[in-house]
């Protein structure tokens, strides 16, 4: 994992993004359905932040509600109970109307490709240009152009039957994101094809997501395509079990690994770990932790730099990398130092308990931390 | 730019669309049919009086029907003729009860007999103009190529074919020549006659109590009047009805042909009947095209849905059934009307009835089946409207 300081001041500016700008925004989000007797919770409180740009992989065993999820957030269905936010709109409650309107902002690709046996692949794509009402001439080299790029440029003007099933699912990729959406929702969008038409698909979410800062929700069981993940979501009966963004749960492992008790850690402890500590921020001036007192925590600074007091005397600095405040826990003694912020610096905190869990060691990284997120339901 | 999926899902399978077509063409020629019948039924029976060459008619007050025969004094007709603007008055003497004919070898059967005075020229076809001289000669007429051939005359073209003798009412008769009016659902056939030679075959007249002197031509069946020129038909019918006692009834010939139709369509079930006809070749059009669009709605609900998901809305989908049930009754119309055609030519030589497809009545056909269409694709839109896009995943 590069763990460059660019990387690092990427991920604390996304940290605690503005709420506003969010393209989705899950706040106590509960589904039923049924009537009466029959009335059946599928969905509990759920909460969910993604900002735009986000790669988001949702996962979860059949019937854990990540479908009622996607369809929810795709305003196939109508919100219950909580809020629901899509790119800036309240869907609760929201007209039919505006409805249809916002879903032009919407691009789908479903796990059967749904393409009109009676029209081109180049038809199909058009059927999403037209909603837009763009004209035949600003459309066509678009449309030729992303079906080229999946692949298709010798297959345009083929009907569905002349195409095998991994093209059409590509044609309809192509007419879920020929509009430029902001926001893609894709089920199962690779189950059916090979690793290098998945990969191609995968590469253009992600170019997607970069140039137009379109977020991306793909339901996938297909663990190739894990390394685009901004962010992966376990849901477990009902309820989001896990919600980690990957890029800032390696970054916080590779810097946390560096630590001594924690470099014989598995990827996935290692990651249960990164998962559990909390970003804080302190001004320049601020002291972090006095001498004497208690010790709960352990610090690992991700941004900044500090200065180490011991009885009134500067006794070393510390920066990005670096951690403190371990002795007192390992030891169970008060503070033998004072720490006090010399910048603007950001910590990785994590509590007593948690540190005091870390035993065994392992190697290893990035792939595992994602598998092990991936597999954790 | 826009993608015409109504036409390419209706047209993508030729099998399917073939199968759509016919029904739809099935539903188009048996409401051709029926209204066809109907009519035909109507078009025959006021043939008679199409084919003259008059303004007003006069007949007796109690005749309902053409069929019916009360008759009036043949003075009411002359005094007619004395009303300013009149041009000419004929009488037209008709006979269809007591009408017996008989080829040799046949069988004999009734037929309608016309008498009409030969110094006028009433009737419009020019065959019938030309061949007035030879009624001159007794004991003769024309016969209606049209008639039943169990009447034992075969035709080619406008020629008598075989024996040109006969019988009427027991007496010798020739047929001097030809022309065309038509059978209709009292009239097996037609002749025509001069009204000298009328009066012999159909001296019974003169015994009615109505008769003077035993004249069987002073008894008239229609009293057919031409206006001179530039004069209005229904203001020399108020003139007439004032100068007529009120035993006769006047009309225009518009109104006369509209009386006539009126008693067949609203006196006699056969409207009727043929009405309920037509309207179930309606409902049978519109059982047909929704299984038609049902079917093609459930083939691409998938489809569909995802457009729906893609954010199209519920007006497109409206118009795109609309077009798909405009583009169905079009295509159906088309080989429904050949159909009717080529059927309709069949009838009009199996029955000798007058078959006419006028653009009025092809058109309220298109109407129809347009209508029909729409019918089913207003019901088959339910189902369209709630396709699921949740249920795509």
């Amino acid at each position: 994992m590069n763990t460059d300081s660019n990387t690092i001041s990427r991920l604390l500016d996304q940290w605690d993004p503005d709420p506003e700008s969010l393209s989705i925004r899950v706040n106590g989000l509960e589904h039923f359905y049924g009537n009466g007797d029959a009335r059946k919770q599928v969905l509990f409180d759920n909460q969910l932040n993604i900002s735009p740009g986000e790669i988001v992989i949702m996962t979860g065993p059949s019937g854990s509600g990540k479908t009622t999820l996607l369809t929810l957030i795709g305003t196939l269905r109508s919100v219950q109970e909580g809020s629901l936010r899509i790119l800036g709109t309240e869907l609760r409650g929201l007209p039919a109307s505006e409805i249809v309107e916002l879903r032009k902002n919407i691009g789908f690709i479903f796990q059967a490709h749904n393409l009109f046996e009676s029209l081109t692949a180049y038809q199909n794509v058009r059927m999403s240009c037209e909603l837009v009402r763009r004209k035949e001439s600003e459309a066509r080299p678009k449309i030729e152009e992303v079906l080229t790029r999946l692949g298709l440029g010798e297959r345009i003007h083929y009907k569905p039957k002349s195409l095998s099933g991994g093209q059409k699912q590509r044609v309809a990729i192509a007419r879920g994101v020929i509009n430029r959406p902001k926001l893609i929702l894709a089920d199962e969008p690779t189950a059916a094809l090979d690793a290098e038409s998945g990969r191609e698909v995968v590469t253009i979410f992600k170019e997607l997501a970069a140039e137009t800062g379109c977020t991306i929700l793909i339901v996938t069981h297909d663990n190739r395509i894990l390394d685009v993940a901004d962010r992966i979501v376990n849901m477990v009966d009902g309820r989001i079990s896990s919600n980690v963004m990957v890029q800032r749960s390696a970054t916080i492992c590779s810097i946390i690994r560096e630590f001594p008790a924690f470099s014989g850690l598995t990827a996935s402890d290692l990651a249960a770990v990164a998962d559990s500590m909390e970003l804080r921020r302190f001004q320049a001036g601020d002291p972090i932790i006095r001498q004497g007192e208690p010790g709960t925590e352990f610090f690992v600074i991700a941004q900044g730099k500090v200065e180490i007091v011991i009885d009134g005397s500067t006794v070393n600095s510390l920066e990005s990398g670096d951690y403190f405040g371990e002795v007192a826990l390992i030891k169970d003694q008060p503070r033998n130092a004072t720490v006090i912020a010399r910048e603007p610096t950001a910590c990785f905190v994590l509590d007593k308990v948690e540190f005091r869990r870390i035993i065994d060691a392992s190697a290893s990284f990035e792939d595992e931390v994602r598998r092990a997120l991936f597999d954790r339901q | 730019m826009k993608t015409p999926i109504a036409w390419r899902n209706l047209t993508h399978n030729k099998r399917k669309l073939l199968v759509a077509v016919s029904g739809v063409a099935f539903a188009v020629t048996l409401m051709f049919q029926q209204t066809g019948f109907e009519n035909a039924l109507f078009d025959s029976t006021v043939e008679i009086v199409k084919q003259t060459d008059c303004d007003i008619v006069i007949f007796n007050r109690a005749r309902f029907a053409l069929s019916s025969e009360l008759r009036f004094k043949k003075a009411h007709l002359d005094r007619a003729s004395g009303v300013k603007g009149v041009e000419m008055t004929t009488p037209l003497y008709i006979d269809n009860t007591v009408a017996l004919f008989h080829a040799k070898g046949f069988r004999p059967r009734p037929i309608r007999v016309v008498g009409t005075a030969l110094d006028q020229q009433v009737f419009l076809a020019e065959e019938i103009r030309h061949q007035l001289d030879l009624l001159k000669q007794p004991d003769s007429a024309l016969i209606d190529r049209l008639s039943k051939p169990e009447f034992g005359y075969r035709f080619d073209g406008d020629q008598l074919l075989g024996p040109r003798e006969g019988e009427l009412m027991g007496k010798p008769i020739e047929l001097v020549g030809t022309f065309r009016m038509g059978r209709d659902f009292a009239h097996e056939g037609n002749l025509i006659m001069s009204d000298r030679n009328f009066s012999r075959y159909f001296g019974y007249r003169g015994l009615d109590r109505l008769s003077s002197g035993f004249d069987p031509l002073s008894l008239v069946d229609l009293g057919l009047i031409r206006a001179t020129d530039g004069v209005s038909p229904s203001s020399l019918k108020e003139e007439i009805i004032r100068a007529l006692p009120a035993e006769v009834t006047v009309m225009t010939r518009a109104e006369f042909v509209e009386r006539e139709i009126a008693f067949w369509s609203a006196s006699t079930p056969i409207g009727i009947i043929f009405k309920i006809g037509a309207a179930m070749g309606f409902v049978v059009g519109i059982i047909i095209c929704y299984q038609i669009l049902a079917t093609d709605i459930a083939d691409h609900i998938s489809e569909l849905a995802t457009l729906k998901a893609m954010g199209y809305s519920d007006n497109y989908f409206r118009s795109l059934i609309i077009s798909e049930s405009l583009i169905l009754s079009l295509l159906g119309f088309l080989p429904g009307l050949l159909f009717s055609l080529l059927i309709f030519e069949i009838n009009a030589q199996v029955t000798g009835l007058i078959m006419l497809m006028t653009i009025p009545r092809a058109a309220l056909i298109l109407g129809l089946t347009i209508v029909m269409c729409l019918i089913s694709g207003l019901i088959a839109m339910r189902k369209l409207l709630t396709a699921d896009p949740a249920s795509l995943f």
